[in-house]
């Protein structure tokens, strides 16, 4: 996955001014890159990936541009300054030693000989080009960009003052300028984050790459491909099985994130035609896993589906839209009743490693799916999110008796249904797919013992982890993301092991109350509310609690000149709360430790208080 | 021995005997466990771990779910059978640490008493996680924390399936992090749970023949120190981790990082992560192509390289090897090296552009953990603990100054009226009268202190009292600030890209093909 570019995928294009442009590389199509020219799509399809291609001068405007691959060397050349603008390997090398800096620095006697900006003129009129001319070069200009920098260099009447560090960074920005480059990036979480973050960061609720890996990494997600779902020892509850639980307010991304780790996020590859062709056998890496043949199989499935569930054959619409969406016809699947049916592959219907996506809306919202492949309106059976995908509204999990779509169709019998016009027929297989994938989707998720729960929401967190804590399994991990510290710093202190004191207190209080008097209903409702308000959340069921951020700071490195970065991006700092749930022994614990001897303090320690 | 599928990728339901378990005491105090059932020459309970919050017997961890509270029991630790000076040592000096290698244990007695659940003490039995095992594993190196392995996986789009470099294997935190990244199944089984329903069985076999065979991510690990390769190894074992990395004792600025193994491809790397002191010795190894000579050596040859580089790596003839890329030549590699000086980054960074490595960027990892906590303060706080007793408000401390006034009027009043009593009786014995009667006095003083503000002590009594009928966990502010201590500088994490060869000819059919 990964290594060359195929047709019809999303890619980035990264622009010599740092820029990310996401296109898709539908074959025989024009790209354009404003400014920097247009060219064809099949001059890039087929090629690797993190090539940097450069527009080629040419005679005829009009003409097909050409691309030329910049070779590596050449582009470090610039990136290092005007000492190697011949890229010689050999001169590339001893370049970074610090023996070149320090000659410039001081001379042999001591004598400081580096040119300094002493005499540096700040002057726009140093630039005798005016804007109109360079606007005539560029215009002019069909090549690389190359010679447009070439002639405002040779104009600047400071060039020759410029020390080499100015020098070079004057030269590069110029060349962010003006240079007819773009290099080709695949579409994968981190340049997905990049490239949202420039454009809408409060769509992905400011998230950062590190967050993003920090999530994955507490989360504890690991494709769950040979995982197995066991049942609990109450013999009902289902516990493991690779299963996450997601609340997902950034549209999708943290659900992308954690599928790329478990190994669904990419549409399995339809290489085998292309690449057989010219010998090239692909190794396939990270094909997506799991256990059912479901998400394996290439666009015309045969194996039978996996489920235990009592689907029927329905010999109609294959893809099955969520939750009742217009029936748009499908695009990739073949239509005609007369055609050897495609058995239909039950959406949501991997029993391991799978995500569970709540929301809060009718649908989810999963739109930056749709940039590997995964459209979660009109699903493609062959994409491996399809079945391992599975989404449920609050309402559906809450009160499913609710939710009109968990109520079971009227069955229409065989013979009344060969009678109904096909149409008809379709929407009626389409309305029981819908009750059966709800049905199975909610029943399982209220069955609980996931193996974590992963909540990026701009909803009250509290309220979530009381309706979703208790579904995460015993030593599973609970991980909360936010932009902000405030919501994440009052969820910390419902789980406090002060508050979780005075919650243990007041069970056992209750309960000698209860036996003690029973009749006065009044009071112990006024408790009940009470304790609504202090303990919304049971402090018992999450350990160890605690409140992390990081943050990576970017440096330049080149010869002389390593610092961090000046400026960078603000904004959010985005905190990470963790916990792990555990199953609290039922009466009274003692706690040990820490008695005596030493003054004992709050905060100390998480364990001491049951 | 080791468990059919590692706790860490597949924990199950509940602990299992002869399988890692983790006793979680405090937040970042962690007791990892090899679970045994066997019994024990020192206790009569079978194996026990002792901490300052209990001690528990294995045999109250095993088959437990996991996540449960466990209750220490109670165990005889002053009078262990058979118990040699040696070990006591071990024990104390190391405390529960000591009990971790119980597989020296010989079983003698056969017999496991049923221990008695202790009266307090407890602790939770967690299932191994890289995260809980980076907070609790032996140190044997400098350990690559979560913050920092989390971001280089993130970086480096490390996937199921793919092929991991790791060389400086160190202390394990990483092989652990990213064994559970790149896992999709082990190879040799495929999908061992596979027939667990009879439908999946006739899915395999149609899938068999559709689908080439999927590629198992592996992790191939170099340690140079010997002692440590092995105990990683012995590690990585018990933990059922070994089927999917593999671990070489090796020096790579000499070796390189090819492996002789049943894929004559190994390691067919996808991502490299070099936590090694001069990793721009080992670039050398890390290219599709021999590298030109001239190349290696100006790089090799720089003088500020560290003397402790191995002399060998340059007078070994090694001429006959032909070369071999340890790189997956069908993928961009990925490339990170970790390292704590500013001049190690440069030397690497300037090997990495003469290698042709792409998209050069570092970056350092700022993290920080916060605690929060809620703040009192107040006057009512006065002689509690955790609380600030000064006044909360400027009203507040107005009227604790009013106060203090009041009671100093008053008393500076019942100090002049005993004075002057005092001056009357003496006058009156003078003049030889009996003294008035004290009583009534008395009872003045009492009724004048009556209407005064609380003295200290009766202040501090109030306190105590009032406070027990408090709420004080959601008294106070709700504040959160960055932790005592904090990791300023962990190392500089330096990623490239390498990627796929592309020659004339490659981009002469892919024009053919597509143009």
């Amino acid at each position: 996955m990964h290594s060359h570019v195929r047709p019809s995928t999303h890619i980035a294009l990264r622009l010599p001014s740092g820029i990310l442009k996401l296109v898709e590389t539908t074959p025989n199509t024009n790209i354009n890159l404003g400014k920097f020219g247009t060219f064809n799509s099949n001059q890039i399809i087929g090629r690797p990936y993190r090539l940097t291609y450069e527009f080629l001068e040419q005679e005829d405007p009009k003409a097909q541009p050409k691309l030329r691959v910049v070779p590596a060397a050449e582009l470090h050349a610039e990136a290092l300054g005007s000492d190697h603008a011949a890229p010689a390997e050999a001169k590339d090398d001893d370049a970074p030693a610090e023996g070149g800096v320090a000659y410039d620095i001081v001379g042999e006697d001591g004598e400081v000989i580096m040119r300094n900006n002493r005499l540096t003129v700040d002057d726009p009129s140093r630039q005798t080009l005016s804007m109109d001319e360079i606007e005539e070069l560029k215009k002019a200009g069909s090549g690389s960009g190359k010679d447009i920098i070439e002639k405002i260099m040779a104009s600047h009447l400071g060039i020759e003052e410029k020390t080499r560090f100015s020098l070079a960074k004057y030269t590069l920005r110029k060349s962010r300028k003006y240079l007819k480059r773009f290099t080709v990036l695949p579409l994968d979480i981190p340049i997905l984050t990049e490239y949202v973050t420039e454009k809408e960061a409060y769509r992905i609720m400011e998230l950062r790459d590190d967050s993003l890996g920090l999530i994955c990494s507490w989360a504890n997600i690991h494709s769950g491909a040979t995982s197995r779902v066991m049942t609990a020892e109450d013999g009902a509850s289902q516990i493991g099985g690779g299963r996450w639980l997601v609340v997902d307010d950034t549209g999708g991304l943290v659900t992308a994130a954690l599928a790329e780790r478990m190994g669904i996020l990419y549409p399995p590859t339809e290489e085998v035609s292309s690449e057989s062709e010219d010998g090239n056998e692909e190794g396939l890496p990270a094909e997506p896993n799991g256990d059912t043949p479901a998400n394996t199989t290439p666009a015309a499935p045969t194996a039978p589906p996996t489920t235990t569930t009592d689907d029927t054959h329905m010999p109609d619409a294959t893809t099955d839209t969520i939750a009742g969406a217009p029936n748009g016809p499908s695009t990739s699947q073949p239509r005609n009743p007369r055609k050897p049916r495609q058995q239909h592959i039950p959406q949501s219907s991997a029993t391991t490693n799978t995500l569970t996506v709540l929301h809060s809306n009718n649908q989810p919202n999963l739109s930056h799916l749709k940039y590997f492949g995964f459209d979660s309106g009109d699903p493609t059976p062959s994409h491996p999110l399809y079945t391992h995908l599975k989404a449920l509204s609050w309402l559906q999990l809450l009160s499913p008796t609710d939710d009109p779509t968990y109520f079971e169709p009227e069955v229409i019998p065989e013979d009344t249904l060969n009678t109904l016009k096909s149409s008809k027929r379709g929407n009626y297989y389409r309305k029981r797919r819908r009750w059966e994938r709800t049905k199975r989707v909610v029943d399982e998720t209220r069955m609980g013992g996931f193996d974590g729960l992963v909540v990026a929401s701009s909803m009250e967190p509290v309220t979530i982890l009381k309706e979703c804590v208790p579904l995460v399994k015993g030593g599973g991990q609970v991980v909360v993301y936010s932009p902000n510290v405030e919501p994440l710093v009052q969820l910390c202190d419902y789980y406090s092991k002060e508050r979780r004191t005075a919650y243990i207190a007041s069970q056992f209080g209750q309960q000698n109350g209860k036996r003690k008097q029973n009749g006065v209903d009044e009071e112990e409702d006024e408790v009940e509310a009470d304790d609504e308000d202090n303990f919304p959340v049971n402090p018992t069921l999450l350990l160890a609690p605690s409140l992390q951020t990081a943050r990576a700071r970017q440096w330049q490195v080149l010869p002389g000149r390593t610092h961090a970065h000046m400026t960078s991006k603000g904004g959010a700092e985005g905190y990470l709360f963790t916990a792990t749930r555990v199953l609290p022994i039922e009466g009274k614990v003692e706690a040990r430790g820490l008695r005596g001897g030493k003054k004992r303090k709050t905060g100390t320690d998480t364990s001491t208080p049951a | 021995m080791a468990p059919a599928v590692s706790p860490f990728l597949d924990p199950g339901t509940s602990s299992s005997a002869n399988s890692l378990g983790i006793l979680q005491l405090k937040r970042d105090h962690l007791i990892p466990t090899v679970l045994s059932d066997a019994s024990s020459t020192e206790y009569a309970e079978g194996n026990v771990v002792n901490t300052r919050f209990g001690s528990f017997t294995h045999n109250s961890l095993i088959d437990k779910p996991w996540g449960t509270q466990i209750l220490a029991s109670v165990v005889d630790t002053g009078s262990r059978g058979g118990r040699s000076k040696k070990r006591k040592r071990e024990a104390n000096g190391e405390g529960p640490a000591a009990e971790d290698a119980a597989g020296s244990e010989e079983p003698v007695r056969g017999i496991v008493k049923a221990a008695t659940t202790a009266s307090s003490g407890f602790a939770h039995l967690v299932p191994p996680t890289p995260e809980t095992w980076t907070l609790c594993l032996p140190h044997r190196t400098q350990v690559v924390y979560t913050p920092d392995y989390s971001f280089i996986i993130q970086k480096t789009r490390l996937r199921p399936g793919d092929h991991i470099i790791e060389a400086g294997a160190g202390s394990g935190s990483f092989t652990h992090a990213v064994a559970r990244t790149v896992f999709n199944g082990y190879s040799g089984l495929e999908a061992p749970e596979e027939d667990k329903d009879g439908q999946e069985a006739n899915g395999t076999t149609s899938r068999k023949r559709k689908r080439r065979q999927q590629r198992h991510g592996h992790v191939y690990s170099f340690e140079y120190h010997k002692p440590r390769a092995e105990q990683l190894r012995e590690e990585l074992v018990s933990h059922g981790l070994d089927p999917l990395v593999t671990v070489t004792n090796r020096d790579v600025y000499a070796d390189g990082f090819c492996v002789d193994t049943e894929d004559e491809n190994a390691p067919n790397a996808d991502v490299i992560f070099l936590d090694l002191p001069a990793p721009w010795l080992a670039l050398k190894h890390l290219t599709r192509s021999p590298p030109p000579p001239a190349v290696v050596k100006s790089i090799a040859s720089d003088p500020s390289t560290p003397t402790a580089e191995p002399t060998t790596s340059t007078s070994t003839p090694q001429a006959p090897k032909p070369f071999r890329s340890p790189l997956n030549p069908k993928t961009t590699t990925r490339l990170c090296t970790f390292s704590p000086c500013i001049e190690q980054v440069q030397k690497t960074v300037a090997a990495m552009r003469s290698y042709g490595w792409l998209d050069i960027e570092m970056f350092t990892m700022e993290h920080k953990r916060l605690e929060v906590r809620r703040e009192r303060v107040g006057l009512a706080e006065e002689g509690l603990r955790g609380a600030n007793p000064s006044p909360a408000t400027v009203q507040e401390a107005v009227q604790r100054l009013r106060d203090v006034e009041d009671r100093a009027k008053v008393f500076h009043g019942l100090q002049k009226e005993k004075q002057e009593q005092v001056m009357r009786r003496a006058e009156a014995k003078k003049r030889g009268e009996k003294a008035p009667a004290a009583e009534s006095e008395a009872d003045g003083q009492k009724k004048k202190t009556e209407g005064l503000p609380p003295s200290k002590h009766d202040r501090l009594e109030r306190a105590k009292k009032e406070s027990e009928s408090r709420a004080l966990f959601k008294e106070g502010r709700l504040v959160c600030r960055t932790e005592p201590e904090i990791k300023t500088h962990t190392s500089y994490l330096v990623f490239a890209v390498l990627p796929v060869q592309w020659t004339a000819e490659d981009e002469e059919k892919a024009r053919r093909k597509w143009e």
